[in-house]
């Protein structure tokens, strides 16, 4: 059953509309949801995948809606290994906010996430940004660059499976974000730890 | 950025834990809720800051309170408009001094970055010797440099382990939003000297400083109080103190009971005394060797997990909302002013930082003194770091003061560096409440250097109001609702119970957070889409009779209970192998 060996925790960050939701859904159920992404209840999504011959379990954190004005907690950011920040090729604003969300990155989470630039999207064919200038922006910031359509299921996969194997690649040369030195508590459902100096979450 | 919507159930002002908590309870059973706040960060006064953000909270005050005295609103015919905010309830007496060596400046300097009111910090300092070689020298660049790894708390809290606020973030599933720490040692001050106090029962036997005698005797003691059936009839009209002077204790012995274990001082009521040391042992061992969690990364994550919650089940969030006032008409709140919108509810949900001057009667204000310092060791050495609760008791003319020492596996601070967090009942400035034991435990001014007390780097001092002891009234519309602001106490007991209490009244027919699905237990339609995804299908398929119809929250709720404790069991064993094997690597 859920004999994964590694559990990943990515979050997304980017304006409202810019295909968070779907890309999520995408990749964890296979399907485009029409109208309003957003299910009431829904906290993170969890898929596992595997690489190499290793189950690799990834949990995938949407912003619960509180980046439509800019109210994202600090605590979102908390433990991400992986970083996605997306934007819309069809709309320019998208793009231009994407200085804002990293400057909200830079101060909450590590600083050794891996960061991931996707512009969503592609099916459409009022495109605005075209893919150098996305491409550009992404190594001039140090991140990933890659291009995806959430509606027909294009570089979806791709992106988390990269996301995948880039953090594995990580564990095993012992380069992933710590966040705790002694409890490795990678997030996730750690149980109670009776040694004092690792740290416990309550269930 | 969008408008925001206009119509709510209930709108919040303030992202205080109080605020917080209502606002996921409210979304939670599916109330509309608006959150939101004046300033772009969550938590208020109970927020944590990063040491360059503290060192501005001076200023961030005093300009957040000119905007409400600039605005001007006229005022309609039929209906009263009220401004929001009031002075009453401000932080007092910011203090942030350095104790570090400029980089430009090879003298000791003292520098302050922060004004008390009026009156100016003398630079009294005198000029000192170069330091000596041993450990590294911080400057104030450096610790600068590592702002963003403090979470300095306004108002730190530890968690009793079975205290009601831990079992309400277990009940409500939003413990899943968080991870704590447990303290890993319990100190006080004893005979002019740092002893560790003796929490459970293997501590006591392991100690070394109390006698075989004294062990049995407290065992004795902490064994006949446990026990809730127990007679207290013999505790009437007495303090705490007296009754353990009764049972023949050793002074040592009544040090540890009195000061540590019950939290209590010398006019501490027996009954009182004993309800919080049945507190204390009531929740040992549940989570590490002491009965107290504190939360990484600072007790400001706390309001920000509810505010999760929130919007994970629909809350609207917006921090940094300029907001001018509210119209009050028929004693009934009407709609809240924001920007140029007019947003409207059936209650609303105030801070009492941001509550009108109308709204509060205060008859009697206590301050809650705090201290924050950074330091370069602990102030117990050891092998491993230890996250410290000390209780320093009652000294000549000062109160007694919580101290809780945290190191960098608490997420709080940077490596090689311990933050301090000292609070007492103000008696007359933070300055002078700490000054005690900042002379016996802690090396300020550097000048003895071959001391081995833990060297001051920065300290910060301030003024909270205590809602706990000050007699606040609220004259508020009937659908208006006052959350309280920080306490003494050294949980969010109070809190939660503040959040509790409105709640009913708002929604008197409604459950209290109940507990919020996994995302494994939430089965979401295709929506007229196949599911592509065959683990999705497969996964679903022995849910698929609940998934026809309705929403997520109600399917995931009529899951039998059994399959979901089993699948949570199954869950919480596999990750602790993942966590061993990680470490293998
Ligand atoms: C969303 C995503 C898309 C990717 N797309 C590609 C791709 O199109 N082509 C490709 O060759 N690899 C891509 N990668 C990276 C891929 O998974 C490997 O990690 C990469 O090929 C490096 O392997 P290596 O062993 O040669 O280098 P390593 O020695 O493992 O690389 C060292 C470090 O360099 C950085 N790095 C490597 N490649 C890139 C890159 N393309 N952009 C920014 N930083 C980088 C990483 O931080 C990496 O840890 C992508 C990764 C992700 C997460
Ligand atoms: N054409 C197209 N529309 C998309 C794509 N992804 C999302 N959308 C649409 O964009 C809107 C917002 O998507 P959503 O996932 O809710 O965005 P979020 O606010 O970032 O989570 C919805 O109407 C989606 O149908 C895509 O890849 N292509
Ligand atoms: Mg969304």
């Amino acid at each position: 059953m859920d004999d994964y060996k590694f559990l990943f925790k990515v979050v997304l960050v980017g304006n409202a509309g810019v295909g968070k939701t779907c890309l999520v859904r995408r990749f964890t159920q296979g399907l485009f949801p029409p109208g309003q992404g957003a299910t009431i209840g829904v906290d993170f999504m969890i898929k596992t995948v595997e690489v190499g011959n290793e189950k690799v379990k990834l949990q995938i954190w949407d912003t619960a809606g509180q980046e439509r004005f800019r109210s994202i907690t600090q605590s979102y950011y908390r433990s991400a290994h992986a970083l996605i920040l997306v934007y819309d090729i069809s709309c320019q604003p998208t793009f231009d906010c994407l200085p804002d969300w990293l400057r909200e990155i830079e101060e909450y989470a590590s600083s050794k996430v891996l960061r991931v630039l996707v512009g969503n999207k592609i099916d459409r064919e009022d495109r605005e940004i075209p893919t150098h200038v996305g491409e550009e922006f992404a190594e001039r910031h140090n991140m990933y660059f890659l291009e995806t359509s959430a509606k027909e299921s294009d570089n979806v996969e791709r992106l988390f499976m990269q996301i995948a194997e880039d953090l594995m690649k990580q564990a095993r040369t012992r380069d992933l974000p710590r966040y705790d030195s002694n409890a490795q508590s990678i997030n996730g459902r750690t149980s109670t730890i009776g040694d004092s100096s690792c740290c416990s979450k309550l269930q | 950025m969008d408008q925001l919507p206009t119509e709510f159930d209930v709108i919040i002002v303030g992202t205080g834990i109080v605020e917080s908590v209502v606002s996921a309870a409210a979304s939670r059973v599916g109330k509309r809720v608006l959150h939101i706040d004046r300033s772009d960060y969550y938590g208020g006064q109970w927020a944590s800051f990063s040491l360059e953000s503290i060192s501005k909270l001076h200023e961030e005050q005093i300009e957040r309170k000119n905007i409400i005295n600039s605005s001007h609103i006229e005022h309609s015919g039929i209906s009263e408009f009220v401004e929001l905010g009031n002075k009453l309830f401000d932080i007092k007496n910011i203090e942030c001094t350095w104790h570090v060596q400029s980089k430009t400046d090879t003298e000791q300097s003292k520098e302050s970055t922060e004004m008390n009111d009026s009156d100016l910090i003398q630079n009294l300092v005198p000029n000192e010797e170069q330091h000596t070689q041993e450990t590294v020298t911080w400057t104030k660049e450096a610790l600068l440099k590592e702002s963003r790894k403090f979470n300095i708390d306004l108002v730190p809290k530890l968690q009793y382990a079975r205290g009601d606020f831990v079992e309400l973030l277990i009940s409500s599933n939003i413990a899943r939003y968080s991870e704590f720490r447990s303290v890993s040692r319990v100190l006080t001050w004893l005979n002019e000297h740092l002893e560790v106090v003796p929490c459970s029962r293997s501590d006591v036997f392991s100690n070394n400083k109390v006698s075989v005698i004294e062990k049995r005797m407290l065992m004795k003691l902490l064994t006949s109080l446990e026990d809730v059936e127990k007679d207290l009839s013999g505790c009437k009209d007495k303090t705490y103190h007296n009754y353990l002077k009764e049972k023949k204790l050793t002074p040592n012995l009544i040090h540890y009971v009195l000061y540590a274990i019950s939290m209590s001082d010398n006019n501490t009521l027996c009954e009182q005394g004993i309800k919080q040391t049945r507190r204390f042992l009531g929740s040992l061992g549940r989570f590490g060797k002491t009965p107290f969690l504190f939360s990484m990364y600072g007790s400001g994550e706390m309001p920000q997990a509810f505010c999760r919650l929130s919007a994970v089940f629909g809350g609207i969030y917006a921090l940094g909302q300029p907001m001018k006032g509210l119209t009050i008409s028929e004693n009934k709140f009407k709609c809240l002013l924001v920007n140029d919108q007019k947003l409207t509810a059936e209650h609303l949900v105030l801070n009492l930082e941001h509550a009108p001057k109308q709204f509060v009667d205060l008859k009697k204000l206590e301050y809650i003194s705090r201290c924050v310092l950074i330091t370069d060791r602990s102030v117990m050495s050891s092998e491993k770091e230890h996250l410290t609760l000390l209780l320093y008791p009652p000294e000549n003319d000062k109160n007694s003061v919580i101290m809780i020492e945290l190191g960098t596996l608490t997420g709080t601070c940077p490596k090689d560096l311990y933050l301090v967090h000292m609070t007492t009942r103000q008696k007359t400035n933070p300055k002078e409440d700490f000054l005690h034991i900042i002379n016996n435990i802690f090396n300020i001014n550097h000048k003895d250097t071959e001391s081995e007390k833990p060297k001051v780097l920065w300290v910060c001092y301030f003024s909270l109001p205590d809602f706990l002891s000050s007699d606040v009234k609220q004259n508020v519309p009937d659908n208006v609702f006052l959350g309280t602001g920080p306490d003494i106490d050294s949980d969010y007991d109070f809190s939660v119970k503040q959040a509790k209490e409105i709640f009913s009244k708002m929604y008197p027919e409604e459950e209290f957070l109940p507990r919020a699905p996994d995302p494994e237990e939430i089965v979401i339609e295709a929506e007229d889409e196949e599911i592509e995804d065959k683990d999705m299908a497969d996964k679903q398929t022995d849910q698929k009779d609940e998934a026809t119809d309705g929403e997520v929250k109600q399917k995931a709720e009529t899951k039998d209970t059994e399959t979901k404790q089993k699948a949570k069991t199954q869950d919480t064993e596999t990750l602790e192998n993942v966590e061993k094997k990680q470490v293998d690597h």
